[in-house]
């Protein structure tokens, strides 16, 4: 039996090293600093100031504005991409002709890079970019996309929505197809049409997939980087300063390693709340 | 027996992985001197080379940085106490760095090299010398001939009123034309845009001696109802954007640097363009511009500081420091002198950057300067935008300055 | 869902959908056909612009096509040091998560030990903490090591992913363990039971773990991104960032050559492997 231990402890040992180094010691690490005034520059004239961080945070006006983005991004994505998600999933769910050609197309912007994503559409929204030249010619104004603070947010929303509901939309086809045909059949019997057997079956039967998706979802949203990084680096005007963005500027930029830390837990405890939220509430449901 | 194969295997592995970067370093013989810059190896590493030749058993481990997170690796290398020996910085940076203890004072050794080189200032934190001026990159006024002669106009612009005036004229030509290029959207970027017209008003951010804001001065209001008279006529993009555009003549005048000298010479040889210095306001003041140094550095924990004073000091020189200017372009020389090489004489674009430099100011060498650059552009952006008055967009801003700078030690 | 079951599922609901299809006309699916086609030119359009942009090179009247773009930027990336690096680092990640991965899955799916329970809630939670915090850390402790701008600091942060760990520990779950029994008996020690047994018998689920490492760790950018300070270390997606960065004019040629080479590997990956990919992230989806 001890022997049995060994191997067991072997073989779990890649695990508990790498998780160990890179999953628990960077995260108890950055905790510790959350309560401190680190500046990396100075390792050596760090304090410990307690909650002060945590304070300053709350009373942080542009802390708010990017939670304030970052919850208007996930908000407003997460309904689109799920509803489309699903629809196309339904959509796909029969004989088709050239089905496998429509399920690798709409999939494909998923497995591309965000960096090249968001270099790509952002020679879209371009001021002389394919969008304008588009509403051009429908006789449409143009709409400056990246500066406008009104519409810079609602831009990188509209290409996340196109860059990730495809490997959603196979999320819910498995789903789908999982669900016994004699369920249909049952409720086609008892007199129900399309619509009535899409709401009465394949919804509450898919609320375990539709679960899944919006919790992943929402974790993927709350913290949103690359695009920022890539597209506006936070503007104009702070529009599209998503709370992930905002900590590391502080981190990197102001060399504020203790606030930037602070800010990373209370996104964290956010993260975790709207996870238990959306699984209690779903539950519920079903 | 098979279990310690099979761990012996893993282990060789994973050292493997790591081998192929991580071993050669440790058996160098003689000196080597790390350096950190951020200039295009094609452009460096022949006057590296230079420097090797002329100090054999020395060799230079050359790594190029870019802007985009340079300063964090630089950053992020002296917490974790292995910095460059010697380093390339953003001169808005060096007070920063200084303040902390991080880089070296180099008042002694750099006495001797005073006179013969400029911008100073951008080296300088409290009275002290931290680093040596290497090149200094500023901003002038692109102008597109072609628009111009399409408009009916047939000077270009020296001062404010006639800036206004052509780029409404070129604005009104209409189809997909815009008559200035105003930086809008991004950070670090529009202040170097404004505080031209500002600093040509007479205005500033900071009091002379740093203790309190000026940033709500009638110099820099009026240089903001200029901005603000400007934009109908603009184009409102990132500079790279506004560079875009005014190489595919799109725009009529756009305020930028030197690179795109060299980008305008690759891509579209065929413009007729011109190079002038900002305009001044229409009474009186001066045509300044931004002034953005770059510094050499050593770092207290460098392992090699004198060899890295050394490299510096041949860096800086004039003839050193052109070889890499001519190649990139977007600098020049911080030595003086430098206007007066052939290279200049051969290139009338490059040396009205070099005229600007004499008239360019640089950013006051605070060490919140990058906190108090963000309140800045934030209230500019505000005026620009409409959301804010200027006037109250500028007293807000400088508010907020004035709050920074009392919580500084 | 074993294939034989999932086959009959299939054709019994073919056979409806034919059946519902004749009720309801051919108007609707044909209309359904149109908007497919729609939504699909809106998925293809962007990428399809990318090689446009990267293939539009300026000619004597106008554009034409050429692979100047891809030329200059491999040498002047330079991203044919970024492919290679992208590469070499993708082989090792994707070995050491097949090999190390299915270790502790099968240390999982088949002993019991003290605290598993709380070792998997501990790694879920994880998965949470933005990796902007973790970096910072990491970073430190790897710039002590002196493992900044080696391949080590890109390899062994990656080297075993806790998806691939609980998708190789379904998998083994379900292989009977009776071959396993069979095998010691006849007096094969524990990784000889591993290697010889259950690995070969894991194929399948090999698979998609090699095939979902290689696409998340070839975009992969954060920790690429600081984790390396030279050009000579990069991978392709930083390259890609940091090419386009600056205050410089963005030039749109050969920096869609520099996406699209980072793009066609992924491209071929998934159009060969399709299957796979959507088996893996089907599977993760059912067991939720």
């Amino acid at each position: 039996m001890a022997g049995r231990r060994a191997t067991t402890g072997l073989f779990l040992s890649p695990w508990i090293l790498t998780f160990a180094a890179f999953g628990i010691f960077p995260i108890v690490f950055s905790f510790v600093l959350s309560f401190l005034r680190y500046d990396p520059l100075n390792p050596a004239g760090a304090s410990f100031i307690a909650f002060e961080n945590y304070a300053r945070a709350l009373r942080d006006r542009t802390f708010w504005q990017s939670l304030g983005n970052t919850a208007f991004f996930t908000i407003g994505t997460i309904p689109v991409t799920t509803a489309g998600a699903f629809l196309l999933a339904v959509a796909l769910d029969r004989r088709l002709p050239a089905r496998s050609l429509f399920r690798a197309g709409f999939f494909v912007p998923s497995v591309v890079s965000m960096v090249v994503i968001s270099l790509i559409w952002k020679n879209l929204y371009a001021p002389f970019g394919a969008l304008n030249a588009a509403l051009d010619a429908f006789g449409l104004p143009e709409v400056a996309w990246l500066q406008n603070p009104k519409t810079a947010l609602p831009a990188i929303m509209l290409m996340d929505v196109w860059a990730s509901t495809g490997y959603y939309m196979l999320l819910f086809l498995a789903g789908l197809q999982s669900i016994p045909r004699e369920l249909y059949e049952a409720s086609a019997l008892d007199g129900a049409g399309t619509w009535a057997r899409v709401r009465h079956v394949t919804v509450p039967l898919l609320m375990p997939v539709t679960l899944f998706v919006v919790v992943i979802n929402t974790i993927r949203s709350l913290q949103v980087f690359i695009e920022v990084f890539v597209m506006t680096r936070g503007g104009p005007m702070n529009s599209t300063l998503t709370t992930v963005f905002y900590l590391y500027d502080i981190g990197f930029f102001k060399f504020e390693m203790g606030y930037a830390s602070a800010i990373a837990y209370l996104l964290f405890l956010l993260i975790l709340g709207f996870s238990v939220l959306e699984m209690r509430t779903m539950r519920r449901r079903a | 027996m098979r279990r310690l194969v099979a761990c012996a295997a893993l282990a060789a592995a994973v050292v493997l992985a790591a081998a192929p970067a991580g071993c050669g370093k440790k058996q160098e013989r003689g000196t080597v001197i790390t350096f950190w810059q951020f200039f295009e190896p094609g452009a460096i590493r022949p006057v590296l080379e230079k420097f090797e030749k002329e100090h054999p058993g020395v060799r230079v481990d050359m790594q190029q940085l870019t802007w985009a997170d340079g300063r964090q690796k630089i950053i992020a290398s002296v917490a974790a106490g292995g910095p460059p020996d010697l380093c390339e910085l953003g001169s808005t940076w060096v007070a920063k760095f200084a303040a902390d203890g991080a880089i070296l004072d180099w008042t002694e050794d750099a006495r001797a090299l005073r006179d013969r080189f400029r911008m100073w200032d951008t080296a300088e934190y409290d009275s002290r010398v931290y680093g040596l001026p290497w090149v200094v990159g500023t901003r002038a006024l692109f102008v597109n001939r072609d628009l111009f002669a399409r408009a009916g106009i047939d000077s270009f612009p020296e001062t404010w009123c006639e800036l206004l005036d052509a780029s409404e004229k070129v604005d009104d030509l209409g189809d997909g034309v815009y008559g200035f290029g105003l930086n809008s959207g991004e950070r670090y970027v529009l202040y170097k845009k404004f505080m031209p017209f500002a600093w040509g008003n007479g205005g500033a951010v900071l009091s002379a001696d740093m203790q309190h804001s000026v940033f709500d001065s009638q110099e820099n209001l009026e240089a903001l109802h200029f901005m603000t008279a400007l934009r109908p006529s603009s184009l409102l993009e990132k500079q790279d954007v506004l560079d875009r555009a005014f190489i595919e003549g799109r725009v009529g005048m756009v305020l930028s640097g030197a690179w795109l000298l060299r980008t305008l010479a690759k891509e579209a040889p065929s413009l007729r363009y011109a190079v002038v210095l900002v305009p001044k306001p229409d009474a009186g003041g001066s045509h300044a511009s931004f002034a953005g140094g770059e510094v050499l550095v050593s770092f207290r924990n460098s392992k090699h500081p004198k060899e890295a004073f050394e490299l510096a000091r041949f860096l800086v020189e004039p003839e050193n420091a052109i070889a890499v200017a001519r190649v990139v372009r977007s600098v020049q020389p911080a030595a003086v002198g430098a206007e007066d090489d052939p290279y200049y004489a051969e290139h009338p674009e490059d040396r009205v950057f070099v005229e600007q430099l004499r008239t360019s100011v640089s950013t006051p060498a605070h060490p919140r300067w990058s906190e108090i650059e963000d309140v800045v552009n934030e209230a500019l952006e505000q005026a620009i935008h409409g959301t804010r008055k200027p006037e109250d967009a500028l007293r807000e801003g400088s508010r907020r300055i004035e709050a920074l700078l009392a919580t500084s030690s | 869902m074993s294939p034989a079951l999932g086959g009959a599922r299939r054709e019994g609901r073919e056979a409806h959908a034919a059946r519902d299809g004749g009720r309801r006309g051919g108007l609707a699916h044909a209309l359904l056909l149109v908007a497919l086609v729609a939504i699909l030119l809106v998925s293809l359009y962007p990428l399809f612009w990318m090689f446009a942009l990267a293939l539009r090179v300026p000619g004597e009247a106008g554009w034409r096509l050429g692979f100047e773009h891809f030329e200059s930027v491999w040498k002047s990336g330079p991203f044919d040091r970024y492919f290679l690096n992208s590469i070499w680092v993708a082989a090792w990640v994707v070995g050491a998560n097949a090999l190390l991965a299915s270790m502790v899955g099968y240390a999982l799916a088949r002993r019991r030990f003290p605290g598993k329970r709380a070792l998997l809630l501990g790694v879920l939670a994880t998965l949470m903490v933005p990796r902007q915090v973790t970096m910072i850390p990491v970073y430190l402790l790897f710039a002590k090591m002196r493992w900044i701008d080696t391949y080590a600091a890109l390899i062994v942060p990656f080297a075993v992913d806790a998806f691939n760990v609980f998708l190789m520990s379904q998998y083994i779950q379900t292989i009977p363990e009776e071959l396993e029994d069979a095998a010691r008996v006849d007096g094969a020690g524990d990784f000889g039971v591993f290697f010889r047994v259950v690995l070969p018998l894991a194929r399948p689920a090999l698979a998609v773990v090699a095939i979902n490492t290689f696409l998340t760790n070839w975009n992969s950018f954060l920790y690429p991104l600081i984790l390396t300070n030279s050009e000579k270390m990069r991978t392709l997606p930083v390259g890609l960032a940091l090419y386009a960065q600056g205050e410089h004019s963005v030039d749109w040629g050969p920096l869609m050559a520099g996406s699209s080479l980072a793009t066609i590997p992924i491209l071929i990956v998934f159009l060969i492997f399709q299957r796979n990919i959507i088996a893996g992230i089907t599977q993760g989806a059912l067991k939720g």
